[in-house]
């Protein structure tokens, strides 16, 4: 059977963000996969050194929409030990609420992502469901159901009121209920199991070898975890586990999903029901002493590392984000190959990719310098001639 | 006068205008029963009406790669087949046309619309519609022989090639319909997947190969095509009635076509809860299925019969 | 001292094993560790490095200091960061590839190339990241001298 180049995205119905896959198909099974990025590059780095800290904790929460709290927290730790600011204890405690708040809400939407890749519209129905009960208690507590500029520099913006613990407690009660009818549901249903056993395996040494970071690589058997290795805000005062899974498969990366969320939850109760009293934020100066400082923040996805450069001036020198994607886009290609046309969008989705983590930059060609307006020829040209450079020939299309 | 009834039948009812209408009910009830099985809000009563009448006025284009006349055919080909499968199989009382060996006549009647599908992916060249098209062709040699197996059963135990004499052969001795209860289950698994449903939604499967064989059409064209898919659940279900249920159990007029709407609506019901129950499986995991498990119990369903017309004598 | 017991330890270990070539290494905290390392030796530490236990490279941060351009190794354990440092003139940025070694390092060099215009030897042949494909070849966004132009005729976002 001759070999079929199919274009997955950057528009493609599986996928929510734009990114390319170039796959080789023979039949049904993938001979080879390459993976293009860099189409949703929105200059995020560049224009953080143009704005004042404060400022950039704003842009830096535009990272991503679902790990909006990862990225500002991880950035604003690093602020924070470069002004030497002694941020409140009840502080770091409303950020660790938020963060695993977060993580259920990212962790549920996952598994919608999942039943609906394949093909489980139920399951995805569900999911999304119930976790409008978490991203109405973040709207509670912040104000925000997505993003929620809880931080700011120095503390947190909101207190938590005894009311709103309460009506949290309530929602995650019931949400601890319906996960556990998601485990069961996704250890137990056969065609799940189908399609997520021994699909997109990635073995433990390659997943070390290509990095992979977060559920990804617990999935194969790493307990890699930032919150337990090197603990930042409260992390080393909850008691939680580091969930792992040796099936390497897909399979495996729902399950630590799934569980990881049961520890959520164990650690939002414990959070709410250990609230340390005091103030909520302490000052800090716009000006920032000259220094760098790197810390890491494991986001729903993984690990997520930020790079900060302060030079004495209320703007910073320079801001490196890496969020988990890129990290795990590694990975991808490995598993693609040799595997099921079938399970391409389930792979992908099962690293929960965020391309809007990934890519940070805008598109600019500032030697052109005027407004070009193309006509349908000239576009349809230069789509071809770019299919035409990664082996995809359109031109006979007339 | 003569000639105007049988036209009138032909294309009012049970012909083209109930079958079309039929369809389009029964697609709204399976969405909607799936939205409520799925805690939704569901679609209103006209929407595939609405459907059906938007795409009719949208343009149609034809690749410059494709075939041309192929691809502008294929449509009225699988509308017609499905059409002319109805014919056979009885709605209320009787079939409209009704002879000795039709139930084969209308098992080769349905399979053309999938080789349609299957033209139509593979004439319009676009890499996507060529991997549903080549999934259209595997998943019909899987599901294809548990259907016409269990489909043969009762023909065994009737002693007849004839769908309407089935059914009557099942209304005058309805203890046999339970007996038929394995082999139904095969068939409505196997419908399922000639109608290309989830978990056997395969061939067009959206998130891997977006439209699959329909990826290129558009406007008429593509409503045709999912008008004939529409209808194919209504000859499918009709069929499943006549020769698993024993039609109108010897029912008439208004009654039996009462009856008819109820069981139609009941394998709807069955076919949407498959729906909702399950994830899509892959091509090879179908065949699998199909050939391991869905043919051998079609078959132990027809050597059953074939001792039971023994015993019956 | 003992209270970074593990964190002095590489460091002291890191100068041992490549005395002249690393430099300015310094315990910053608990769990971070900086050094310079000399451009040239960058594989060769890395190498060591991972073979020490240290298995992900977290990231690669470019940066402009003017005279010298260069780049941020961040290798961890998830325990510990090690942050090396690398220096490379401005007029003729070099930097190894360190893929032998971390083959997760691909897109962070080419990063790299494309935002600072630092050449690295040693990277596959492949399409440029992140940049787009008719961005211009002589232009780095994120070279401190790089200034962001409105084109004419265009309106500024608001």
């Amino acid at each position: 059977m001759s070999k079929i180049t199919i274009p997955f995205g950057p528009q493609h119905v599986a996928l929510k963000e734009p990114e390319n896959f170039m796959l080789v198909l023979e039949g049904e099974q993938i001979q080879g996969a390459t993976v293009n990025l860099g189409y949703n590059h929105r200059g995020m780095e560049k224009a953080a050194e143009e704005r004042t800290y404060l400022q950039d904790l704003y842009l830096i929460e535009r990272v991503c929409g679902i790990c909006s709290h990862s990225h500002t927290t991880c950035y604003i730790t690093n602020v924070e030990e470069l002004a030497k600011a002694e941020t409140p204890k009840r502080a770091l405690a409303i950020r660790t609420l938020v963060a695993e708040l977060e993580r259920v809400h990212s962790h549920l939407l996952w598994l919608g992502v999942a039943g609906y890749e394949m093909g489980f519209e139920t399951l995805f129905m569900y999911t999304w469901r119930d976790r409008e009960q978490v991203l109405d208690c973040l709207e509670l507590l912040s104000g925000n159901r997505v993003h929620y500029s809880i931080n700011t520099l120095g503390g947190v913006r909101r207190d938590v009121s005894a009311e709103q613990r309460a009506e949290v407690m309530k929602r995650i009660d019931y949400l601890v209920e319906r996960t556990n009818y998601y485990i069961k549901l996704a250890t137990e249903e056969p065609t799940i199991y189908a399609r997520t056993s021994k699909v997109g395996m990635l073995p433990p040494e390659e997943a070390l070898r290509r990095n992979a970071v977060g559920p990804t690589a617990r999935a194969s058997g790493i307990a890699r975890d930032v919150r337990k290795d090197d603990p930042y805000l409260i992390y080393n005062e909850l008691d939680f586990k580091v969930i792992t899974h040796n099936t390497n498969d897909v399979f495996g990366r729902l399950v630590v999903r799934a569980l990881e969320l049961v520890e959520s939850y164990k650690m939002i109760k414990q959070v709410l029901n250990n609230l340390p009293e005091g103030p909520i934020a302490v000052k800090v100066p716009m000006r920032i002493a000259p220094g760098e400082a790197v810390n890491h923040y494991e986001a729903p996805r993984g690990e997520d590392i930020h790079y900060l450069k302060s030079n004495g001036t209320d703007k910073p020198e320079r801001l490196k984000v890496r969020a988990p994607t890129l990290a795990n886009l590694q990975s991808v290609q490995y598993m693609l190959e040799g595997g099921w046309m079938a399970d391409v969008p389930l792979v992908i989705a099962a690293i929960d990719p965020c391309m809007s983590c990934t890519d940070r930059a805008v598109v600019w060609d500032p030697k052109k310098g005027k407004k070009q307006t193309y006509g349908w020829e000239e576009l349809r040209k230069m789509a071809i001639d770019q299919y035409k450079r990664r082996g995809v020939d359109f031109s006979r299309l007339g | 006068m003569d000639s105007i009834i049988p036209l009138a039948q032909i294309l009012i009812f049970p012909g083209f205008l109930f079958l079309a209408s039929y369809g389009m009910m029964l697609q709204w009830v399976d969405r909607k029963l799936c939205a409520v099985m799925q805690n939704r809000m569901g679609p209103p009563w006209f929407q595939p009406l609405a459907d059906f009448i938007k795409l009719l006025a949208k343009e149609v284009i034809v690749p410059d790669e494709a075939d041309n006349t192929m691809f502008r055919v294929l449509p009225y080909f699988a509308l017609a087949a499905v059409m002319t499968a109805m014919v056979s199989i009885p709605v209320g009382e009787a079939a409209l046309f009704s002879f000795q060996g039709d139930l084969v006549a209308v098992i080769y009647l349905l399979t053309i619309p999938t080789v349609t599908f299957f033209l139509a992916g593979w004439s319009s060249k676009s890499p996507y519609s060529t991997v549903g098209s080549m999934r259209v062709l595997t998943q019909l040699f899987a599901y294809e022989v548990p259907l016409m197996l269990s489909l043969i059963g009762p023909a065994i135990l009737a002693g007849s090639w004839n769908i309407a004499e089935i059914s009557s052969f099942f209304a005058a001795h309805p203890a046999l319909i339970p007996a038929q209860l394995l082999g139904f289950l095969a068939a409505i698994i196997a419908l399922q997947g000639k109608l290309e449903r989830l978990p056997f939604d395969i061939p067009h499967a959206k998130n891997e190969i977006a439209g699959g064989q329909f990826t290129e059409y558009s406007g008429r064209l593509l409503d045709f095509f999912l008008l004939a898919v529409d209808m194919e659940l209504v000859v499918g279900a009709a069929l499943l009635n006549a020769v698993f249920l024993g039609g109108a159990l010897g029912l008439t007029g208004a009654a039996a076509i009462v009856l008819f709407l109820a069981k139609t609506l009941a394998i709807t019901f069955l076919l949407a809860l498959l729906k909702v129950l399950m994830a899509r499986i892959r091509i090879e995991q179908m065949i699998n299925f199909c050939w391991k498990y869905l043919a051998p119990v079609a078959m132990a369903q027809v050597l059953f019969d074939i001792f039971l017309k023994y015993k019956l004598g | 001292m003992s209270e970074f017991e593990r964190e002095e330890q590489i460091k002291a270990d890191l100068e041992k094993h490549f005395k002249g070539s690393v430099s300015n290494a310094l315990v910053q905290r608990k769990n971070r560790v900086w050094a310079e390392v000399e451009t040239a030796k960058l594989p060769e530490v890395a190498a060591w490095l991972r073979a020490a236990g240290f298995e992900y490279l977290a990231t690669v941060t470019g940066f402009d200091e003017g005279e010298n351009l260069g780049a941020f190794y961040h290798i961890t354990d998830t325990h510990v960061i090690i942050n090396l440092k690398v220096k490379t003139p401005r007029a003729t940025p070099v930097i190894p590839s360190v893929l032998a070694v971390y083959p997760g390092a691909l897109s962070y060099e080419r990063e790299l190339e494309d935002m600072f215009g630092i050449r690295i030897t040693g990277l596959p042949p492949g399409r440029r990241y992140p940049l787009p494909d008719d961005f211009p070849t002589d232009q780095y966004p994120l070279r401190k001298d790089w200034k962001f132009v409105q084109p004419a005729g265009e309106k500024e976002a608001k």
